[in-house]
């Protein structure tokens, strides 16, 4: 995607300078002139209750990368992660099939999908909660199920089954994930069915006749040519787990704190501006440098011949 | 509900603080109500101000007909902005006022905030109703002689259980923060704070007597107790209780005493070794734009009949003698809502101390990621 | 696996495997089940969210006289129509951008592109709110304008995640059609309107969607960015729920669903129509 390809900005000066004046503004403007004055705070310390002194000091750094909040991060990467796992998993059949469903199909599903992301996320997660608590609907159903079968072995005639004992579904990590798949599936889908919605559907049918089955067809052809929605997808589901803080706040146990939890409390109950600041810049660094690894890639991939996107333009 | 700062007491004033910044860029010296103070001192310089009043408060913290009264009898327009913790609260204003009148900060926010010179001392020949207020708080530790706040409402902490699941009344902090005798079935408010001070509380100190030297040994207990513990909840401790998800929640009075409305199986303690209170207060931050207007209002809500209707809807203890003497029995004589003064001697406000609550916050988060 | 009857006209029909539908399926119940007991629970005549009580509409009715609830619906759907719209904009052209152009920085361009769906809210939130205050942003304008602070705060953490999803889209492009039309004697404009923004409306259509939920579910940023004036729909509710979550919240809930799918639903045959009309004398 960090396509070196393309063709140079001088060529078409004017073009360029009327597409690229609005985003590059309003980036700098209202992204960069605020946050580097949070860049400068992490390098500064608290000077009574409302200031701050940019001393350069570096210490909130030496304190970020204290093992206590390393092993935060890395849980929460773990977390994030296997939230985004997840999600692909599901979302993947769901982006294709409204990929292929019929025209009148289409804007529904999209719509079904993304309607649950119009109810307040707050609201959301307390109607999540309503269902996995221990006298929720999903113990009432299950318990429901287990007296049905009980019953149906008594009728057998072997022994009923033990009194049920509900679930304890909320307040764990396992609740945490649940959640986070259940706020960030649409995140998900949205840039699969993007990237899905123009595939060459010729080159399917082509796997299909040869005999390849839909599985293979799946991972040898269509998810090498959705490559960049699932990246993109990957990454839109990733980056906010990563920040999530309400549903770990409210769906986790004793031990589920995130990393996001914990510069919220900087920012709020602790106020400490400069520690948080540095929390929030780690993430910061730690995703330029992924960047920048991923371009040096597709650089090499690029030279070497094999790279994606080398532009029609010769 | 105390959570505050990694800061030491300095005595840099704002002026040194500048100079060593230099002509610094944007935003990176700021001192709150800098930016305000010019904002509002314009207006206020008028005389008449324009019958407008913007108040900062909770959610549903307020008479259902409160505001629309208070437009009657005066004519001034209110408008209600909404926060749910002190920490966004102090977040918010920590830049400048962006144009708030009253505040509703609890008493260790209303000492901070007077610290950090966010406050307009308050003018208490226009605040007659100050009559009205209890004697015990009207001179308090957090605000001496009321210089910058009127008592609003008042809590106490305390154990909220399910009386069919405990054996005993848990009349002690030892079943919620040492003991495993119900595993699995508590619940504790997530304040760093709160949770060392009343760990401090039932070791048998002042919830002020906590010391450096001290905390590793309640950081172990607690840490130790986290096994036990169920959710560290954010306020919301009621909710679970009323539901069933577990029978012993650390909670205010207040929050309980709503729910016992609704399940008779509800009760609520305050454990024998003492407790800690709370107080919500109403303030003006500086750089107010309508001052007047605000003293006025603060006035207004101190009225017995005012308080009378506020009482009514949000149920919490009030401190406005005149108005609960025409609340109903049922509130007046509620021991969860006023407990009996025995138990309430053994409780203390918390004060803020800079130097331990980073600590708390710190200890806490190494708790949590045990 | 089931014999493909039309291979010519439909090979790649997966709706009509039922597996497909069964998973589709079990995913709108993991997305809807919980919302559909919030629905009926808003008709619960209890003050508490837990256990039912018996019916009743009064909540509905609450809603309806709670102006600052009204209030901070319009305010929200306000924001979220305008960030969507500047959103879209800004996030195609960026994305038109970086696919189609070499410039010197644009490994920096991109990266801070990519900043802001990285940067924590709550950071991000501070950072606006020193910002506004220092520029001395004005909180008492009138009413559509009160709410620019928010809107601006909300387009610069959304545009990047359009201008992400479009550029994923134009990855498939073919340049050469473009090239061609160019030939043909199409303008620069002509070109992008023709030719390459119908091509990106797929993206765009996800990226506007992305957008406006991202707006209208935004808490922290907009607490930090809000005046005295301008509560929305998320702050309200996030303050209503500290103190437990009342039937009243999932009937302002339910009332936003529902007008949600009546818009739509309205938007959509009427696109049906047009299209059907639009095809009818062809």
């Amino acid at each position: 995607m960090t396509g070196a390809g393309g063709q140079s900005w001088r060529t078409q000066k004017r073009v360029f300078a009327t597409i690229a004046t609005g985003p590059i503004l309003w980036l700098l403007l209202f992204f960069i002139i605020p946050l580097a004055v949070l860049w400068a705070y992490s390098f500064g310390r608290n000077v009574g209750l409302t200031e701050i002194e940019i001393s350069g000091t570096f210490a909130n750094y030496a304190k970020a990368i204290e093992p206590l909040y390393l092993q935060i991060f890395g849980k929460s990467i773990a977390v994030a992660g296997l939230t985004t796992f997840i999600c692909l998993i599901v979302g993947f059949p769901v982006a294709l099939a409204i990929t292929f469903a019929t025209p009148k199909w289409k804007p529904w599903l999209l719509l079904g999908i993304m309607l649950p992301f119009w109810t307040n996320l707050l609201i959301r997660t307390y109607a999540l909660m309503a269902v996995l608590r221990t006298e929720g609907y999903a113990n009432q159903s299950l318990g429901w199920l287990w007296q049905l079968s009980s019953n149906a072995r008594v009728v057998l005639g072997l022994q009923p089954l033990d009194a049920f004992e509900p679930l304890h579904l909320l307040y764990n990590n396992f609740a945490v994930v649940l959640g986070l798949v259940y706020v960030h599936l649409p995140f998900m889908v949205l840039p699969l069915y993007a990237a899905l919605d123009r595939l060459d559907r010729s080159l399917i049918e082509a796997s299909l006749d040869l005999g390849a089955g839909h599985f293979r067809t799946l991972l040898t052809i269509v998810a090498p040519l959705a490559a960049p929605g699932i990246i993109s997808g990957v990454v839109i589901t990733f980056v906010p787990a990563l920040g999530a803080y309400l549903t770990p706040d409210l769906l986790g146990g004793t031990d589920s704190q995130m990393i996001a939890n914990v510069i919220e409390r900087q920012f709020k109950r602790a106020n400490d501006w400069p520690f948080g600041s540095a929390l929030s810049f780690m993430l910061m660094y730690a995703t330029f440098i992924m960047i920048a690894w991923q371009a040096q890639r597709e650089r090499k991939l690029m030279r070497t011949g094999i790279g994606p996107d080398v532009g029609a333009r010769a | 509900m105390d959570k505050m700062s990694l800061l030491r007491d300095s005595i840099m004033g704002r002026r040194s603080l500048l100079k060593s910044l230099g002509a610094a860029a944007i935003g990176i010296s700021f001192t709150g109500g800098l930016a305000a103070c010019s904002k509002g001192g314009d207006k206020a310089a008028g005389g008449k101000e324009e019958p407008k009043l913007n108040f900062y408060n909770w959610d549903t913290y307020i008479g259902e007909t409160t505001l629309d009264d208070f437009r009657g009898a005066s004519g001034i327009d209110v408008n209600m902005s909404l926060f749910a913790t002190n920490d966004e609260l102090f977040a918010k204003l920590r830049a400048g006022n962006p144009g708030f009148d009253v505040i509703v900060p609890s008493n260790d926010f209303v000492e901070r905030m007077v610290k950090a010179e966010m406050l307009m001392p308050l003018d208490h020949t226009k605040i007659p109703n100050f009559k009205n207020v209890g004697e015990a708080f009207k001179n308090v530790s957090y605000d001496p002689s009321r210089a910058y706040s009127m008592p609003y409402t008042w809590l106490t902490l305390g154990i909220g259980y399910r009386k069919s699941k405990v054996h005993a009344k848990p009349d002690s902090w030892k079943v919620l923060l040492d003991s495993d005798e119900y595993k699995g079935r508590i619940a504790l408010l997530s304040e760093a704070g709160d949770l060392f001070r009343l760990a401090a509380k039932y070791k048998g100190h002042s919830v002020n007597g906590v010391t450096k030297e001290m905390m590793p040994e309640l950081e172990a207990m607690l840490k130790k107790q986290k096994a036990n513990v169920k959710a560290f909840h954010e306020d919301n401790g009621q909710d679970l209780l009323l539901s069933g998800e577990v029978d012993l929640v650390l909670e205010y009075n207040g929050d309980i005493a709503q729910i016992m409305k609704e399940d008779p199986d509800i009760d609520f303690v305050i454990p024998k070794e003492g407790s800690q209170f709370n107080s919500d207060n109403l303030a003006i931050p500086k750089g107010a734009p309508h001052p007047e207007n605000a003293h006025a209002f603060i006035n207004y809500l101190l009225d017995a009949e005012a308080g009378k209707k506020i009482s009514e809807t949000i149920l919490y203890p009030t401190p406005n003698e005149a108005a609960k003497a025409l609340m109903p029995a049922e509130y007046k004589n509620n021991p969860v809502i006023f407990p009996p003064a025995d138990v309430l001697a053994k409780c203390e406000y918390a004060a803020y101390n800079p130097e331990l609550q980073p600590l708390y916050e710190e200890a806490f988060t190494r708790i949590r990621a045990d | 696996m089931m014999r493909r009857l039309r291979p010519a006209i439909a090979p790649l029909d997966y709706t009509r495997r039922w597996s497909m539908r069964l998973w589709v399926g079990l995913v709108m119940f993991f997305l809807y089940a919980p919302l559909v007991a919030l629905m009926v629970f808003s008709f619960n005549d209890s003050r508490r969210n837990i256990v039912w009580r018996g019916f009743t509409t009064k909540y509905y009715d609450k809603v309806m006289h709670n102006d600052m609830l009204m209030e901070a619906l319009g305010n929200s759907l306000t924001i979220a129509f305008f960030t969507t719209i500047i959103s879209l904009v800004l996030g195609g052209l960026a994305a038109v951008m970086l696919w189609r152009f070499r410039f010197p920085w644009k490994a920096a361009v991109e990266g801070a592109m990519a900043l802001p769906i990285v940067v924590p809210e709550i950071c991000f939130g501070v950072a606006m709110l020193i910002f506004f205050a220092q520029i001395g942003w004005p909180t008492d304008m009138p009413w559509p304008f009160s709410l620019g602070a928010i809107t601006i705060a909300h387009v610069t953490f959304c545009f990047p995640f359009v201008a992400m999803v479009v550029r994923s889209r134009l990855a498939s492009f073919n340049r050469e059609e473009e090239e061609a039309a160019k030939d043909l004697g199409a303008s620069e404009w002509q070109a992008f309107r023709d030719v390459l923004l119908p091509h990106m409306k797929p993206g765009l259509i996800a990226g506007a969607l992305l957008a406006f939920t991202m707006s209208l579910d935004d808490f922290v940023i907009t607490f930090f960015t809000s005046g005295p004036n301008t509560i929305t729909f998320p702050v309200k509710v996030y303050s209503m729920v500290r103190f437990s979550v009342t039937p009243e919240v999932n009937a302002a809930s339910t009332l936003l669903i529902v007008l949600t799918v009546i818009m739509t639903s309205v938007a959509l045959y009427f696109q049906n129509r047009m299209v059907q009309s639009g095809k009818g004398p062809a």
